[in-house]
């Protein structure tokens, strides 16, 4: 029986397997690098990054796009200010580019401050049941229940000393209860598995079972949400900004710079100063939206791309 | 309450026979069943409605039933996966019934499950390597590193090359996970196995496989089994004594040579007058139970096989039969015996 099964073994291994055994994490990776539209994104998204991190080696300090130049006022793009300058004469290509400092962190630290509490809630909520659901997810339901807009506009105007950080605290504490509930949902399907139950057999603790078994089970949800919650946040971070609730005045951030497409003639006539911020700002969103997608077919065992 | 399981458990440790390693008394497990805006219980389903035996040491004792008889719910019960609902439960001397946490952790180790599903019950993120030295790594500080040759050697018991220890498990077949799972089983040097169907996912040339690994290994490292099967001709391979479920209670209790001989209650003859015929010259008469098996919800009144049998007397419908001794070893819950 057993020189029967190792030959059968050895046999396939040499034949069809790949040399080396991969992981499901290696195996979906190895997808994700062939999808040649969720990679051009991924470049795209590093370069935005890296150019926003570093703006001031590249540009000016971010104390000086906030100067008010009046000798400069609404000039068009040259070769002294690449996009121009804006109506208070700073330049817009520095601004883009700290900017763009501002809304991506504010965006990858609300992603990730929700998706934490999210995936805490809804894993403990899903893998335990009874009574502990029952209390987060009402708890959940009366987070969600708070209009978001009213509630930010309140909070940011009882924090008169309103910065990013106020910001950031607000929206993720508003925004974790639709990732809460996706993980409960998938955490619930999962430990029906019998590997739940054999972890547990094998005496594994309710904190081991839910870390090392059920959590890894379920990373491929949580990170294919974290990059649609992190396309959302900018949006978040510039509607607001635009509407004056958001990042400070004095802080560039892309919602401030189109904030000045609210006047007329900027719009129809000023076309580099609202452009650049709203160029940059499409193309992250899509290219964000476009690496999610790819997660989720890299992770999905159907789609054979 | 609790005086009182005290005092039966000192009772059964003076009484107890040495080699007895699991006993099970008048186990239930019942699944509510919610209703209605306050979720309350408007049911009860009686997966298991009080059953009761003993395993001995190194002996295997086969649970048959068909689908949905409770086989498997009394299998989590015993391991303490599930909550009893009434019973006891007494593993190696010790009521093992209504310990929790840590305790319950602890003598985990002692008693293993092997699973139904292969391709279920082996965590797909985890090298097989680091699953096999799982269940070590939680009850001492080892590291993964550290048991490596010790896994290498279970990979080898149970007829797995050892490069098997950096794949994962979608890269084996139904047989070999399930060689796995076995193998994570073992890990621990549990003294009891309670395999659920452990090769009904498995097609025939592999169950034999799976099944003659199984025999060998208790012979080896001194199991005891608890073997949770429907498929009678396995259990006949495998067991020592054999019970009958039905509908979530134990109809019939013995040693296999008697009950595949002479089963007395009239459900164990229809199984096994089921079984087929590998011969077609020789005539055997079938048994056909008419209707299907009740709802555990309503189970019937009296013994719960009455609606279906063929000998039923008034006294069937009105009183449920208890396990009897009718002949040395063999134990019978039906009134014909009486």
């Amino acid at each position: 029986m057993e020189p029967v099964t190792q030959a059968t073994s050895a046999a396939v291994g040499s034949v069809i397997k790949p040399p080396k055994s991969q992981s499901p994490w290696a195996l979906a990776r190895r997808k994700f690098f062939k999808n040649k539209i969720a990679m051009i994104s991924l470049v795209f998204l590093i370069i935005v990054t890296l150019l926003s991190i570093f703006a001031e080696p590249l540009t000016i300090p971010v104390e000086e796009t906030a100067k008010i130049n009046l000798t400069q006022m609404s000039k068009e793009p040259s070769a002294e200010h690449f996009f121009g300058t804006d109506k208070s004469g700073r330049d817009v290509f520095a601004r883009t580019l700290h900017g763009g400092q501002t809304s991506l962190l504010l965006a990858f630290s609300i992603t990730i401050a929700v998706i934490t509490i999210g995936s805490i809630v809804g894993a403990t909520a899903g893998f335990f049941g009874g009574w502990v659901d029952n209390a987060l997810m009402r708890f959940t339901d009366f987070m969600m229940n708070f209009p978001f807009l009213l509630f930010v506009i309140v909070l940011k105007s009882i924090f008169l000393e309103s910065s990013t950080a106020t910001l950031i605290f607000v929206i993720s504490v508003l925004s974790w209860t639709g990732t809460a509930r996706l993980v409960r949902s998938k955490v619930m399907a999962e430990k029906e598995n019998e590997y739940i139950l054999s972890a547990i057999s094998i005496g594994c603790s309710p904190f081991k079972t839910i870390t090392k078994h059920l959590l890894p089970n379920v990373m491929s949800t949580i990170i294919v949400q974290a990059t649609l919650t992190l396309a959302v946040m900018i949006v978040a971070e510039t509607g607001l900004s635009f509407l004056g609730f958001g990042v400070p005045m004095n802080i560039p951030s892309w919602g401030n710079m189109l904030q000045e497409a609210r006047s007329p003639d900027v719009l129809t006539s000023k076309w580099w100063i609202w452009i650049p911020p709203a160029a940059v700002l499409t193309g992250t969103i899509l290219s964000i939206n476009f690496i999610g997608e790819g997660f989720k077919d890299a992770f999905n065992p159907k789609s054979n791309r | 309450m609790n005086t009182e399981v005290k005092e039966t458990t000192t009772n059964i440790r003076d009484k107890r026979n040495n080699d007895v390693l699991l006993e099970v008394r008048n186990l239930k497990t019942y699944y509510p069943i919610k209703g209605g805006i306050f979720r309350k219980t408007v049911a009860v389903v009686k997966a298991v409605d009080d059953i009761s035996f003993e395993i001995k040491k190194g002996e295997t004792l086969g649970l048959v039933g068909e689908s949905g008889c409770g086989k498997s719910t009394a299998g989590r019960t015993i391991l303490r996966l599930l909550d009893a609902t009434d019973g006891q439960i007494i593993f190696d001397g010790e009521d093992i019934t209504n310990i929790r946490g840590v305790s319950l952790r602890k003598v985990r180790k002692d008693f293993q499950m092997v699973f139904q599903d292969p391709y279920a019950s082996l965590n797909p993120m985890m090298m097989v390597g680091d699953l096999i030295s799982e269940p070590i790594r939680n009850f001492t500080n080892r590291s993964s590193k550290d048991l490596k040759p010790e896994v290498m050697e279970l990979l080898t018991k149970v007829g797995l090359p050892e490069d098997a220890y950096y794949k994962y498990p979608h890269e084996f077949s139904g047989g070999q996970r399930q060689r796995i799972g076995i193998a994570r089983a073992l890990a621990l040097r549990p003294k009891l196995i309670i395999a659920d169907e452990p090769v009904s996912a498995l097609d025939v040339s592999v169950q034999s496989q799976v099944l003659n690994l199984l025999k060998e290994l208790q012979d080896e490292f001194d199991l005891t089994f608890l073997f949770i099967a429907h498929d009678l001709s396995v259990v006949k391979h495998m067991s020592n004594r054999i019970g009958v479920m039905y509908l979530g209670g134990l109809v019939e209790v013995a040693e296999k040579s008697s009950l595949y001989a002479e089963p007395l209650h009239p459900y164990t003859q229809a199984l096994i007058s089921a079984i087929p015929e590998p011969d077609p010259r020789k005539k055997k008469e079938r048994i056909i139970l008419e209707g299907d098996v009740p709802s555990p919800i309503d189970p019937p009144k009296g013994c719960t096989f009455h609606p279906r049998c063929a000998h039923a007397m008034p006294e069937c419908q009105q009183v449920k039969p208890t396990l009897k001794e009718v002949k040395p070893g063999h134990r019978v819950a039906c009134h014909l015996y009486n």
